[in-house]
């Protein structure tokens, strides 16, 4: 069992508010990601859930039971750090076992648990090296095996892939999923690379200034996003966001002589807001080369200025500018290949959200 | 209960020497200043004359001469260390083949105890059979060496004892700051054809800037503390001629049984060195910010 | 721009070995006069001069510095005085930085409200001039019985060492990723058993620094030597001085000169064994001061 329950946690040092009144609800089993920029405070909740730091004001309970003063070796948790912290004097068996070793786990129990662990994580041929001797992949593996040996009720991660190469670091995202599809153990995930966070989790909580702006699963972040922020953050290439002014529930843009009107969702919404400009976020698989077979109120051509192609190989990302604005369209290679000036592309706003321009708020 | 040892065992591990340190040092310095407010003489005793003893001190001839002595220790020391050990590291950064051996024969000085200096460089600057005899037997028949003897230059011996034994490490620290210049930066500065005397001129040595700061304080911090020195080497003479202040409050703290006046000497000394720390600390702390 | 032939380099990359070999021999010179003076004669020493090598060695000079020379009243040469060192530096040396090895891990991984102001009032003890606490310290020592006792002497080293040990330790610990003892806390360790499996194996090299920081500077004093010391108790230092100001029949220069290399080589020895952490060590209490 492990479920965690976050309530009205508050963290200051000194002056500095780095918490405001946090509430989660993560259940047992669940896969939760803290994501958010730098500075947002995810590590530092990640560090209270730990109880590596006091928190201010709050409670943390941890099935049924508030552990928030309780030091962090009687809290049952095990947590992979960003630069690995694998105790550099000790073999990878010992760094596996110390938890043990320190918790009075008999001998013979802790070499069938190390036995386990490093045969799940295939570092079985590395029980003998020093931390110093082995890759980053390697380390990271160790560092999940120390995690995993005393089997606790909550693994937290600290950006644990961000010291690890591209690729690499995409072999562990998915390692680490089957590891939890197997365990069924609660995570909690920090982290502030997107791709992680929308490939691995369950929900995803999205943290600014010491606050959640929205926790959902990741297709509600990436396709309901509740503010400005949530959706400029999550996606890769982000979304566009052009703002147009609002004409009888469509949009008006205007770009290079030719004038646009589109129609969007969320028509009760725009003119319940009473707003002369809103800002459109459209995200860039929704600019795409025409299709003439596709058809709907909500797809338009547009003529469009491709100023940087970047081909990425599956698709072609084509840069360019729209009603003053740059905006990032994705294409297949193919028609990649011919964007220049004038291009044609086809704009589908089904998906489309609004927000309001002053506030960053979403429109809904 | 346990937790809260486990929370607090870092304090107190900490307490005993918080305790001592305050006692030890802040409370000793206090009772200093205090005692050097008294009239004491053989034995401390609390009958408090204001700053009578600094006013003695100040008239007595003898502090005089150690604090003139103290300076032209003090600049001739650190002027000279500093321009030797410099120019030593950057030949020494010249990627020479036997660095490491010439290293350790410029630094041993620094491991020997300022009485064998001094009473090494007694020897070798004995006048008559020492350094003076050398010249003479290699043929300077009029060669006369005799500072030690003679109570103007007296305070020169000093000097060139200390410069011996601390030039070597002076540049052990100017290498140490050598070694971290960006070897990218001396790459551009080739390319931009600077030559190797506007290389160190015009990049190089401003970068040196805080180990100058460092060795300034550091060689600083020797020259007030040499006591041992002229101990070893003149015995503060002859007669006191080149006494320094820490000569001086050793013998009326100790010897002239005038303890209030040792004192007030030795606080002049801690307000010496704290003229010099507190704006290396000051400029240090600021630089971090 | 710059374009040197292969000749001008060649000249001035002489010119710089022919000064490195010249200071080498500079700083070379005056172990090289105390050696060879010891084994020389008392005529010898009257009728050639310093740089002369010694035409019939002999050990006379030696053995009466070991043993039979007068420092004083007594005539049993520098043997007791250094057993005397080796008697106070021992335990001063293992205490002091056991201290400082606990102290420095607290103050760097254990921080806590005032840590760091704690830090900054410790490192001001390794600044200030002894001659400041010098006679409360003496008061104590006598209200404690401790006057003119080695475990007095050992008392005091300890008390000022562990500003240096501690600064040593904690600016080490500083370096080693907090991570761990986060990493540590979770596993179950607290602070001794974080300290004793993570951090002890990898002090090595901090404790080597330190220990013969200390050991140097110990073996090496005079100041408190001459001031907390008696007639039995007295350091090498001590004695060395006593010894050649010491004259009873005429002046031994040889006699003097060996009982200098005694009193220096054991901190000679430690130098050129150890001499790279002797360095670091250095390096480490000065820049980091």
């Amino acid at each position: 069992m492990g479920s965690i329950r976050l309530n009205k946690i508050n963290k200051s040092f000194g002056a500095t508010e780095v918490l405001k009144n946090i509430n989660l609800e993560i259940s047992d089993g669940e896969f939760l990601i803290l994501v958010g920029p730098s500075g947002c405070g995810k590590s530092t909740l990640m560090n209270l859930i730990a109880g590596l730091e006091d928190i201010t004001s709050g409670e943390i309970v941890i099935d049924g039971k508030d552990i928030s003063s309780e030091s962090p070796k009687d809290r049952d948790i095990a947590m992979v750090f960003q630069s690995y912290a694998l105790y550099p004097t000790m073999d990878v068996a010992r760094n596996i076992c110390f938890g043990l070793e320190m918790r009075k786990t008999p001998k013979k129990e802790q070499e069938a648990i190390l036995k386990e662990v490093s045969e799940v994580l295939q570092i079985d041929q590395l029980l003998d090296r020093k931390p110093g001797q082995l890759s980053g992949g390697q380390r990271q593996r160790v560092a999940m095996g120390r995690a995993l040996a005393r089997s606790p009720k909550v693994f937290l991660f600290d950006e644990p892939l961000s010291n690890l190469d591209a690729k690499l670091r995409v072999e562990m995202r998915t390692e680490i999923k089957k590891l939890h599809q197997r365990l069924k153990t609660t995570i909690v995930y920090v982290t502030h690379d997107q791709v992680e966070a929308m490939t691995l989790a369950d929900r995803i909580a999205v943290l600014k200034d010491g606050e959640v702006q929205q926790l959902g699963t990741p297709y509600e972040i990436y396709n309901d996003p509740v503010s400005h922020f949530v959706a400029d953050f999550m996606g890769s290439p982000g979304m566009n966001f052009i703002e147009c002014v609002v004409k009888d529930k469509k949009l008006i843009i205007e770009s290079s002589g030719q004038r646009y009107e589109l129609t969007v969702p969320c028509e009760k919404e725009l003119v319940d807001s009473k707003l002369d400009t809103v800002l459109l976020g459209i995200r860039p698989e929704m600019l795409t080369e025409v299709t003439p077979e596709a058809s709907s109120p909500y797809i338009q051509e547009i003529s469009f200025d491709v100023l940087v192609i970047e081909p990425m190989g599956a698709d072609t990302v084509a840069i360019g500018e729209w009603n003053n604005t740059e905006v990032i369209a994705r294409l297949n290679p193919d028609s990649g290949k011919h964007a220049g000036k004038e291009f044609k592309l086809q704009v589908d706003t089904s998906k489309a959200v609004l927000f309001n321009p002053n506030s960053g708020l979403r429109l809904r | 209960m346990l937790n809260y040892l486990e929370k607090h065992l870092p304090k107190i591990v900490l307490a005993p020497t918080t305790i001592v340190m305050i006692v030890c040092m802040y409370g000793f310095i206090a009772w200093t200043g205090l005692l050097s407010l008294t009239k004491s003489r053989m034995m401390p005793q609390w009958e408090f004359v204001g700053l009578d003893q600094y006013v003695r001190l100040f008239a007595n001839p003898r502090w005089d001469v150690a604090v003139d002595n103290l300076f032209i220790f003090l600049i001739l020391f650190i002027i000279i260390a500093l321009v030797l050990g410099l120019l030593l590291a950057i030949f020494l950064d010249q990627k020479i083949r036997v660095e490491g051996a010439i290293r350790t024969i410029y630094l041993y000085p620094m491991a020997i105890s300022f009485i064998v200096t001094g009473t090494a460089w007694k020897w070798i600057l004995n006048p008559g059979l020492g350094i003076e005899k050398l010249f003479r037997d290699l043929g300077f028949a009029g060669f006369e060496f005799r500072w030690l003897v003679d109570s103007d230059m007296a305070i020169y011996t000093i000097v060139i004892a200390a410069v011996w034994q601390s030039s070597g490490f002076v540049m052990a620290l100017f290498l140490a700051g050598l070694r971290g210049v960006d070897d990218n930066l001396t790459k551009a500065a080739k390319i931009d054809g600077a030559s190797t005397v506007r290389l160190y001129w015009h990049i190089i040595l401003p970068l040196m800037r805080p180990v100058f700061f460092s060795a300034i304080v550091i060689l600083t911090h020797i020259a007030i503390k040499s006591f041992d020195l002229v101990q070893a080497l003149t015995g503060g003479g002859p007669g006191y001629s080149s006494d320094l202040p820490a000569n001086f409050m050793y013998t009326f703290s100790f010897n002239r049984a005038q303890i209030g006046m040792g004192a007030a000497s030795a606080m002049i000394m801690l307000f010496g060195v704290l003229a010099v720390l507190i704006p290396y600390l000051y400029s240090e702390l600021r630089e971090k910010k | 721009m710059n374009r040197q032939t292969p000749l001008s380099i060649n000249i001035g990359r002489v010119m710089i070995y022919l000064l490195l070999v010249a200071f080498a021999l500079l700083y070379l010179a005056p172990l090289y006069v105390m050696i060879a003076t010891s084994f020389k004669d008392i005529e010898e020493i009257r009728s050639g001069n310093l740089m002369a090598p010694p035409l019939s060695p002999t050990f006379y000079a030696w053995t009466k510095a070991w043993s039979s020379a007068c420092t004083g009243s007594e005539c049993e040469g520098l043997a007791p005085f250094f057993w005397n060192s080796v008697k106070i530096v021992v335990p001063a040396v293992s205490i002091s930085t056991i201290i400082g090895a606990f102290n420095g891990y607290a103050l760097a991984k254990w921080r806590f409200k005032g840590s760091e102001f704690l830090f900054g009032a410790l490192l001001f003890g390794c600044f200030i001039p002894f001659q400041v606490i010098l006679l409360p310290m003496a008061k104590l020592l006598g209200s404690l019985g401790l006057a003119n006792t080695v475990t007095g002497l050992v008392m005091v080293h300890v008390i000022y060492g562990v500003a240096f040990t501690t600064l040593f330790f904690r600016n080490y610990y500083v370096g080693v990723p907090t991570e761990l003892v986060r990493a540590a806390r979770l596993d179950g360790a607290g602070f001794l058993n974080t300290f004793r499996y993570i951090f002890l194996p990898l002090s090595t090299p901090i404790f080597v620094v330190t220990v013969i920081w200390q050991f140097t500077q110990i073996w090496n004093d005079f100041l408190f030597g001459v001031v907390y010391s008696g007639a039995g108790t007295q350091p090498i230092t001590v004695a060395l001085n006593n010894l050649v100001n010491t004259s009873v029949g005429g002046k031994e220069y040889n006699v003097d000169m060996a009982a200098a290399i005694i009193a220096a080589l054991p901190t000679l020895v430690v130098y050129v064994v150890a001499g790279k952490y002797f360095v670091r060590g250095l390096t480490a209490g000065a820049v980091k001061g």
